[in-house]
C-alpha cells in the first residue's frame, strides 16, 4: 500500500494537465495510465481548436507540443450525385493564426504526460485501476490490476469516456447510448508536397442529404470529414449509437458510407486517392451529446474524494475537437479544487463541490456541453431542402458556429476574463501563434518524451 | 509481450493477454443483438438465442457492446496494464 495528496487516474489529454499543476503545488502526485506508452490507447483524429490553446494551461500555450498542421480554413464541401455542387470556405484565418492544430493522441499525450513528470508528478504507466478504495462513501484511492492498493486524499478521474472508477464509485452511471457516438477513423499516408497542394492548410467537410450514403443521417452523426496531418491524412466519420430510437447496424453501415465515399464522391477519386495508402483503421465512443440530454448532463462530476474531468465527466460536443479543450480546462479547475481542499485539510463533497461551480461558470465548458443547435441538423431530414443544409451547417455546426451570436458569445466572455488576468494576453496569444507555426514548417519541436524514460 | 496484428485493421496492434475483459452474462441476455450490431470487430455472435464472445482478437475497447446493452449483461472492464489494443495513429 501506499500513499499520495492527489491520484489521477488516466494520462490521456486532461490528467497530465491536472498532474502538472497538483505537482507544481508541492503535492505528492501519482499519475496511472493503464497503457505502456501514453496517448497509444487514445483514439481521436483530431485538430484540437484554437481556444484550448489560448484559454488553456500556461505550460502548453508555452511549450512547443508535436501538431501535425496549423490549420487555418475550414471547407465545407455539399455533395451531390458525388459532385460537389457548393463549397463555404468563408471560415478562414491568415497564417500565422491558426482556427486548430491537429495532432496525433500518442506523441501530443506523451509530451503532456512528460511535463506533469517534469514538475515532480510520478507517471506509473502499464497500470490499470480496477475498483475504487471506498470508505464511508469516500474515495480514498485505487486498486489495481496488481493488487496494490494505492491510497490518496483526493483522486481525479480523467479516464475517458469508458471510465469506470465514478460508476463504481456510486457517483455516476454509464452514458445513455443516445449520448455516444461510434466514429470510425482511416489513416493515410500522404506525401507532404501532395497534402499542402491537395489541402493546404485546411480541413475539409463533406455534407450531404442521407440518400447520397457517405454519412449518418443528418444530426445522427458527424458528417464526412478529412483532417490533414504533415504527412497524411485522416478521414472519419460517426454515428451515435441510436438512431431515430434504434439501435443501428453501425458494423455494417460506417464502412458502408466510407466505401461509398471513396467509390462516388469525385474529388476523393480523382484528387485523393492516387496519392494515399492506408496505413490505419482505429475507431471509438465519445460523448458528443453527454451535455445535451439532461440524465446525462446532471450527473455529478464530484463527490466525496473524488474529482471527475474531460470526457469522463461528459465534457464533449461537436466534431470540432471540442473534447481536449474541456478536458484541459476541467483538468486546471479540478486541480485548483484539489489543492485548495488539501490546504484547508477537507476533500469530502462539501469542498470539491466548489469544483461544479467553476464548471458551471467557465464559458466553454457550458456551451460546449450545452449548444442545442447541434440538433438542428436533424431539421434538414425533414425539410430535406439543400438551402437549409448549407445554411445550418455555416451557421450553427462545429467551430463554425463562433460566427453567430448566441455561440460567439462564450468567445467574448472567455476574452474579457483572459485580459481582466492579464492584459499582454493577446501578445501572448500571437507568440504562440508565429512560433507554433514556424515550429511546424522547420519540424521542431519538443522532445517527445518523458523524462527519465525510454518511450515516445 | 506477444504482438498480434490483423489484416482487416492496419496500424493497430494487441499486446499480450487482455484476458476476457468482456463477458456476457446469459442470464441476462435477450438475445438482441445490439452488441453485435455495433461492434465494428465482429467480437460477438448469437448461439441459441444468446449473445456470446466470438473474439476479443480486434476489440479496441470501445465499449459500444456494453452501452447498448440496456439489459446489462455485458460486463466491460479494463484489460490489465500494458495489454490490449495499442496504435501510433490514432
Amino acid at each position: 500500500m501506499e500513499n499520495c495528496d492527489v491520484l489521477v487516474v488516466g494520462a490521456g489529454f486532461g490528467g497530465p494537465v491536472a498532474a502538472r499543476k497538483c505537482a507544481e503545488a508541492g503535492l505528492d502526485t501519482v499519475l496511472l495510465e493503464r497503457s505502456a506508452i501514453p496517448g497509444e490507447k487514445v483514439v481521436s483524429g483530431l485538430v484540437i481548436p484554437f481556444y484550448g490553446f489560448t484559454f488553456g494551461p500556461d505550460f502548453i500555450r508555452e511549450g512547443n507540443p508535436p501538431i501535425e498542421r496549423p490549420i487555418c480554413k475550414v471547407v465545407n464541401r455539399f455533395v451531390r450525385d458525388g459532385e460537389i455542387y457548393a463549397t463555404d470556405s468563408t471560415l478562414r484565418v491568415p497564417k500565422p493564426l491558426a482556427l486548430g492544430y491537429a495532432a496525433y493522441c500518442k506523441p501530443f499525450c506523451t509530451w503532456l504526460a512528460g511535463r506533469a513528470v517534469e514538475a515532480g508528478a510520478e507517471l506509473r504507466t502499464s497500470t490499470t485501476a480496477v475498483e475504487p478504495i471506498l470508505e464511508k462513501g469516500a474515495v480514498r484511492g485505487v486498486v489495481t490490476d496488481r493488487g496494490e492498493e494505492i491510497r490518496c486524499k483526493v483522486l481525479i478521474d480523467a479516464g475517458g469516456t469508458q471510465n469506470r472508477l465514478a460508476i463504481q464509485a456510486g457517483l455516476r452511471r454509464k452514458y445513455l447510448p443516445e449520448a455516444l457516438e461510434l466514429y470510425m477513423i482511416w489513416d493515410f499516408e500522404m506525401a507532404k508536397e501532395d497534402v499542402d497542394e491537395t489541402f493546404g492548410l485546411s480541413m475539409e467537410f463533406f455534407h450531404a442529404l442521407p440518400e447520397e450514403g457517405i454519412g449518418a443521417p443528418l444530426g445522427y452523426g458527424s458528417t464526412l470529414y478529412i483532417f490533414t496531418y504533415r504527412e497524411s491524412i485522416h478521414p472519419g466519420l460517426g454515428q451515435f449509437l441510436v438512431t431515430r430510437g434504434e439501435i443501428p447496424n453501425l458494423a455494417r453501415l460506417l464502412p458502408r458510407y466510407f466505401e461509398n465515399f471513396q467509390e462516388k464522391v469525385t474529388r476523393w477519386r480523382r484528387d485523393i486517392a492516387p496519392k494515399v495508402r492506408l496505413r490505419a483503421v482505429t475507431w471509438d465512443v465519445c460523448p458528443i451529446y453527454a451535455g445535451l440530454i439532461p440524465e446525462t448532463r446532471n450527473m455529478p462530476i464530484c463527490g466525496d474524494g473524488i474529482l471527475v474531468i474531460g470526457d469522463a465527466a461528459g465534457f464533449e460536443a461537436s466534431a470540432f475537437g471540442d473534447g481536449v479543450p474541456s478536458a484541459w480546462f476541467s483538468a486546471e479547475l479540478a486541480a485548483d479544487v484539489a489543492i485548495e481542499a488539501l490546504r484547508r485539510g477537507d476533500t469530502s463533497r462539501s469542498v470539491l463541490a466548489a469544483y461544479e461551480d467553476k464548471v458551471r461558470e467557465h464559458p466553454y465548458i457550458t456551451w460546449i456541453i450545452t449548444d442545442w443547435r447541434r440538433w438542428d441538423l436533424r431539421k434538414v431530414l425533414v425539410s430535406r431542402s439543400e438551402t437549409e443544409l448549407r445554411r445550418m451547417i455555416r451557421d450553427h455546426w462545429g467551430i463554425g458556429a463562433f460566427r453567430y451570436r448566441y455561440s460567439g458569445r462564450p468567445l467574448v466572455k472567455a476574452l474579457r476574463e483572459a485580459l481582466r488576468r492579464d492584459p499582454r494576453a493577446p501578445l501572448k496569444w500571437m507568440e504562440m501563434f508565429t512560433r507554433y507555426y514556424h515550429n511546424w514548417e522547420e519540424n521542431r519541436f519538443d522532445p517527445v518524451s518523458v523524462p527519465g524514460r525510454e518511450i515516445g | 509481450m506477444e504482438v498480434r496484428t490483423s489484416d482487416r485493421f492496419p496500424g493497430v496492434e494487441w499486446v499480450g493477454d487482455p484476458g476476457d475483459f468482456i463477458r456476457v452474462d446469459e442470464s441476462r441476455c435477450d438475445g438482441c443483438a445490439n452488441c453485435v450490431r455495433v461492434c465494428l470487430a465482429e467480437c460477438f455472435e448469437i448461439k441459441d438465442r444468446k449473445a456470446r464472445v466470438r473474439t476479443l482478437a480486434e476489440c479496441m475497447e470501445c465499449a459500444a457492446c456494453w452501452y447498448v446493452c440496456d439489459k446489462e449483461a455485458i460486463m466491460f472492464s479494463w484489460p490489465p496494464g500494458g495489454t490490449g489494443f495499442r496504435t501510433d495513429w490514432g
